[in-house]
């Protein structure tokens, strides 16, 4: 399967379909695998496929790497989750469909985290995405390297975070607060988590806008707080679960319970799952009549 | 460092009685940036006015706070005292410390009054901090206005419009204008033929220099906003050359071949070349071209042949005309419900069924039998007619919620002349409830009832069916609580009223809203009863939902001078509270282009020497957003702000909570 | 109710709790409006800010003025079908939707946070919801979870 993706990003280069392929590859100790990007056809060798790839590689489509803008026309080998991020740039009109090539890999799931890896790809080293996986056959693509998978995500979502949530969900509102507090409190305003998402495309976020200055700059419980809010409802109903930027938290703030939490509320209420259909308008920007409402008095 | 002044009113002792309006003039002197402060018995007053104008200039002020009464009451008094003390109006802010302090909280101790009047004063002092001055946006107005729909409701519109020496393009999509009331007999309740007072109103129109006839022809596509709409009319292929045929009719006599005429609603048949009735305004006809054989198979071609003037063109096409007006008038009418839907009562399967407009043909001297009442299927004239009310009306079920209000006229009108040019003919009508609210309506329908003898059961029909040559008709009398069978030789259903097919397109087109029968919405059903949300475009007419005659007319007046008050300046100024967006930071994910309520938003794009895109971005148009600020809060970037209402002003006026 | 003649009652301490409202200019402000001009009285904790629709309502004001010391704070708009600009309030709805759920999940206390419809006609439904809001909020007492915060912040 390796082999089909080397091959096919192979031949677009040569044939000149595009400019860069955008994929994974050994870091260079070969422990880890890292994003690549591989503009001469001889470099396709360098492109990797297994459960260690776990970046979700579509942020380098967006506006925030012009200079791979500027090399051209890419093509990405993808994951069917990475693809919904995909779908959703497209839906927001960031990248046109017919201007990225999408090499669509099957896929058995990968690891939460790379460190994780002992060599075979377990239950209980993947993250809660992959055990509800409805796209491990990639579901808008170019062309679908490796065998159909046969997996059937279970009726009910499963996993870790779910319980957390239900379990968060259960408590008073006050121990949720404290919860989170203690959490966010961690938060130094790296922005690795804004960086690492393809959805947090902004010419200039948020944060860096200072008439007004909305989030206050400094880290602190209350400008983390308003932060982290803002983050969470700036990607209401178009966050598609893919779990970058709880990865890359270097304080491990669990972003993953905010995020399926309003993905959850999104589709409980508007019926709305992003990432599923490019030519939808987001939700958050339409309406309907009909919306539940019974918390306006 | 600003120059604010603040200015707190006593209102007399309106306010004064729970405010200490002193303290809090001088409590606010403290602020940073406010340099002149005082309180005053009545700021509105002349004297009031002037002192402010005064302290502007005296004290060089840059901006100016009235804590009194609400904005909605003098803010624009206020904007415009310190505009000409040569402040910028939006310099000048209201605090509202009447209706939504003093007024109600009711402490005379003057401690909670006081303490929530400087609470908002100072929210006020740090928004205007932030206010920008704005300029009044200027659009220039084109003069000159489309009415879509040739009815009385448009022929109206249009021929007031003239008048007031605008020029006026009026488009119908029928050969002739005239509209459903061309097709009436009689109206009530004065009895004047239709015709004869409708006919002349479509010369005048035809005649009126400032009024451009274009029939036969559909508004395809509208672009623009009020003062500068762009608007594609497709002028569908009449085969016939409008300047030089002459109207003599010898085509239309010396064709060969008949349809069924859609003017007589399949009562009579017509030519395949034709006008839609003998007074049709122009009196240019125009070849039915599915049907012509000549267009078709090329067999035939007489028209031509006869044609003096010879201005038959077998090839000629449609042709599509772009203009460019400054208002639009939305008149397209109504239609009767499709009839096939009531099976019970036999339409479409009795023939001596017909529906309410069907019998006004019949009854008009220029219908199909010279206004002889005389049933469609053998001619004879009927001994007795049953008339059934709110048929589709009324009748959420099978038919529509709303009272298509001019039935129970019409059908009384009916019973009328029926028992006029049938004397000795038995006329019964089942209603529901008889409404007859109007000048001279309730009268009118007491004679129907007690003068010409109309039979009025109160009651349902249950079923309509044929038997030796009779209608049946068996409904119930609730009245006299009891079942009837009435032996009748024909049957006039009065149904319901509804919007025009395709009325739901052309609402998109135009960007107006409509209701869930396709009804066009008024932008207030009360107050504003002939605008649309969209500026610039207005309504007239059965478009908005059942109406008689008169008030057709009166809304057709009503639109027109809509139309005339815009035209009287050639630039209209609006209040600058638009959205606005920063160019350098736009993402253009088009969010706002999608959320704006208005398509207020373009996409628009940046491009280089070349002409080649650099970047793309959102645009607004000054001239349609009204300023809602959905599009605001929808942006993530921040790249959308609204004049007036901007997050540093916002933002202020949080901090300073 | 009636004309401020003989009513000398205090209404308490006007500055707690702090309550910051956003409402929008055509409906709640104008209801506000006439429940002064009808001359009815409730609580006077709210500070209002006005703006031309609820759909220019970003969540952050929301979240500012709980970090400016609110202790609760109302949104009210026209009601569904009435608003102003035709659409800005079923937008604005979707938005509460989302962020009252996000506000739930992290724990703020929804006795702190309104939502509501009031029309321009409805001045007795804005003089109960301020009284209601006000009696809710007050019962809490001080936002001192939230303030809190702030008192890190300076640290």
């Amino acid at each position: 399967m390796e082999n089909a993706v080397r091959e096919k990003a192979k031949g677009l280069l040569t044939s000149g379909e595009v400019k860069v392929v955008i994929g994974w590859g050994w870091n260079r100790n070969g422990t880890r695998t890292t994003p690549v990007f591989i503009t001469r056809p001889e470099d396709a060798g360098r492109l990797v496929w297994n459960p260690l790839c776990v970046n979700n590689l579509s942020v380098y489509l967006t506006r925030k790497f012009k200079d791979i803008q500027a090399l051209g026309r890419p093509a990405i080998v993808a994951k069917g989750c990475d693809i919904k991020n995909i779908a959703v740039l497209v839906s927001e009109a960031q990248v046109k469909r017919e201007d990225v090539y999408i090499i669509g890999v099957t896929c058995d799931g990968v690891v939460y985290r790379q460190e994780l890896w002992k060599g075979e790809l377990t239950p209980n080293i993947m993250p809660t995405k992959c055990h509800n996986c409805d796209v491990r056959n990639p579901h808008i693509a170019d062309c679908v390297i490796g065998d159909r998978s046969g997996f059937v995500p279970p009726e009910a979502p499963a996993g870790m975070v779910f319980d957390r949530i239900k379990a968060l969900d259960a408590k008073e509102s006050a121990q949720r607060w404290e919860f989170w507090i203690k959490e966010f409190s961690r938060c130094v305003k790296c922005y690795a988590c804004r960086q690492v998402c393809s959805l947090c495309y902004c010419e200039r976020c948020i944060t860096e806008k200072n008439m007004p200055q909305w989030i206050e700059t400094s880290a602190h419980p209350r400008g983390n707080l308003s932060w982290n809010l803002t983050r969470a409802m700036h990607l209401a109903g178009r966050c598609t679960f893919c779990g970058e930027c709880e990865r890359a938290c270097p304080v491990n703030i669990p972003l993953n319970l905010v995020n399926q939490k309003l993905i959850t509320v999104v589709k409980d209420a508007f019926d709305y799952r992003s990432g599923y259909d490019a030519s939808a308008h987001p939700p958050m920007i339409v309406f309907s009549p009909e919306d539940k409402e019974n918390f306006i008095k | 460092m600003p120059r604010i002044g603040v200015f707190v009113c006593q209102c007399g002792n309106n306010i004064a009685a729970t405010v200490d309006t002193k303290k809090v003039a001088e409590e606010m002197g403290r602020l940073p940036g406010v340099v002149y402060t005082c309180d005053y018995k009545f700021m509105c007053s002349s004297p009031g006015q002037e002192m402010l104008k005064q302290a502007i200039k005296e004290n060089n002020l840059d901006g100016v706070i009235v804590s009194a009464c609400s904005p909605h009451m003098h803010e624009k008094t206020f904007r415009k005292a310190s505009e000409a003390a040569g402040l910028n109006p939006y310099r000048c802010e209201i605090t509202n410390i009447r209706e939504q302090c003093s007024w109600v909280h009711h402490d005379r101790t003057k401690a909670v009054g006081t303490v929530k009047s400087m609470d908002l004063t100072r929210m006020t002092i740090q928004r205007l901090k932030k206010n920008r001055p704005l300029d009044k946006i200027r659009i220039p107005v084109r003069k000159r206005a489309l009415v879509i729909g040739g009815g009385i409701a448009g022929i109206q519109a249009a021929l007031d419009i003239a008048e007031g020496g605008r020029e006026v393009i009026l488009v119908e999509k029928e050969p002739s204008i005239g509209g459903n009331m061309a097709r009436l007999s009689e109206t009530f309740p004065t009895m004047d033929c239709s015709q004869c007072i409708l006919t002349p109103k479509m010369v005048e129109a035809e005649l009126n220099e400032n009024i451009k006839l274009y029939t036969y022809s559909e508004v395809e596509k509208v672009d623009g906003y009020i003062g500068n709409f762009t608007v594609r009319i497709r002028r569908k292929s009449k085969y016939v050359d409008e300047e030089r045929c002459t109207g003599c009719g010898e085509c239309i006599e010396k064709c060969p071949f008949k349809v069924e005429s859609r003017f007589e609603l399949g009562l009579a048949k017509r030519k395949v070349i034709y006008t839609p009735f003998p007074q049709s305004v122009p009196n240019v006809p125009v070849i039915d071209a599915p049907n012509c054989p000549k267009i078709q198979k090329d067999r035939c071609g007489v028209c031509a042949l006869v044609c003096g003037p010879k201005c038959i063109d077998f090839k000629m096409e449609d042709r599509i005309e772009t203009v460019e007006v400054g208002a639009i008038v939305v008149a397209t009418g109504y239609q009767l419900m499709p009839n096939a839907r009531f099976g019970e009562y036999g339409y479409g399967r009795i023939k001596d069924v017909i529906n309410g407009m069907q019998f006004e043909r019949l009854a008009s001297s220029s219908g199909p039998t010279g206004g002889e009442i005389r049933r469609p299927s053998d001619g004879k004239v009927p001994d007795s007619v049953v008339f059934i009310q709110c048929v589709g009306s009324r009748d959420e079920k099978k038919g529509v919620s709303y009272c298509s209000k001019v039935c129970c006229m019409y059908t009384a009108k009916h019973t009328m002349l029926y028992h006029h040019k049938v004397h000795g003919g038995k006329a019964y009508v089942f209603y529901m409830d008889i409404r007859c609210a109007g000048k001279r309506y309730e009268e009118f329908v007491r004679r129907a009832i007690e003068h010409d003898g109309a039979m009025y059961l109160r009651g349902r029909v249950s079923r309509v069916y044929e038997r030796d040559g009779k209608v049946i008709v068996q409904g119930a009398d609730t009245l006299s609580a009891s079942q009837v069978e009435i032996e009748a030789d024909m049957v006039v259903l009065a149904t319901a009223i509804v919007s025009r097919d395709g009325a739901d397109t052309l609402a998109q087109r135009l960007g107006i809203g409509y209701d869930r029968h396709r009804f066009y919405n008024e932008y207030h059903p009360k107050l504003k009863p002939v605008e649309t949300v969209t500026a610039g475009i207005y309504l007239a007419g059965t478009c908005i939902g059942p109406m008689d005659i008169p008030e057709s007319v009166a809304q057709g007046s009503a639109a027109a001078s809509k139309v005339l008050a815009l035209f009287s300046a050639d630039e209209m100024s609006r209040e600058p509270i638009t959205a606005l967006v920063n160019k350098a930071t736009c993402n253009a994910c088009w969010d706002c282009v999608t959320a704006c309520p208005y398509s207020a938003i373009e996409k628009d794009a940046v491009k280089n020497r070349q002409g080649e895109i650099v970047r793309r971005l959102a645009r607004v148009n000054d001239g349609v957003c009204q300023g809602c600020g959905v599009c605001v809060a929808a942006c993530r970037s921040k790249s959308i702000d609204l004049k007036g209402y901007t997050d540093e002003q916002v933002f202020a006026a949080i901090n300073a909570f | 109710m009636g004309e401020h003649t003989e009513h000398t009652q205090t209404t308490g301490n006007s500055s707690e709790p702090r309550i910051m409202a956003f409402v929008c200019n055509w409906c709640t402000y104008a209801g506000a409006d006439l429940a002064g001009t009808s001359r009815m009285e409730y609580r006077p904790n709210v500070r209002v800010i006005k703006l031309p629709c609820t759909g220019r309502i970003d969540p952050l004001f929301i979240i500012k003025a709980f970090e400016n010391g609110a202790d609760g704070v109302l949104v009210s708009g026209c009601h569904p079908g009435d608003c102003h600009y035709t659409t800005g309030n079923y937008h604005a709805r979707r938005r509460w939707i989302a962020f009252k759920n996000l506000m739930e999940f992290v724990g703020i206390d929804m006795r702190r946070l309104h939502f509501s419809w009031v029309s321009a006609s409805e001045a007795i439904k804005w003089v109960d919801l301020i009284n209601n809001v006000t009696e809710e909020v007050g019962k809490l007492g001080p936002f001192m979870e939230y303030k809190g915060l702030g008192a890190q912040a300076v640290e």
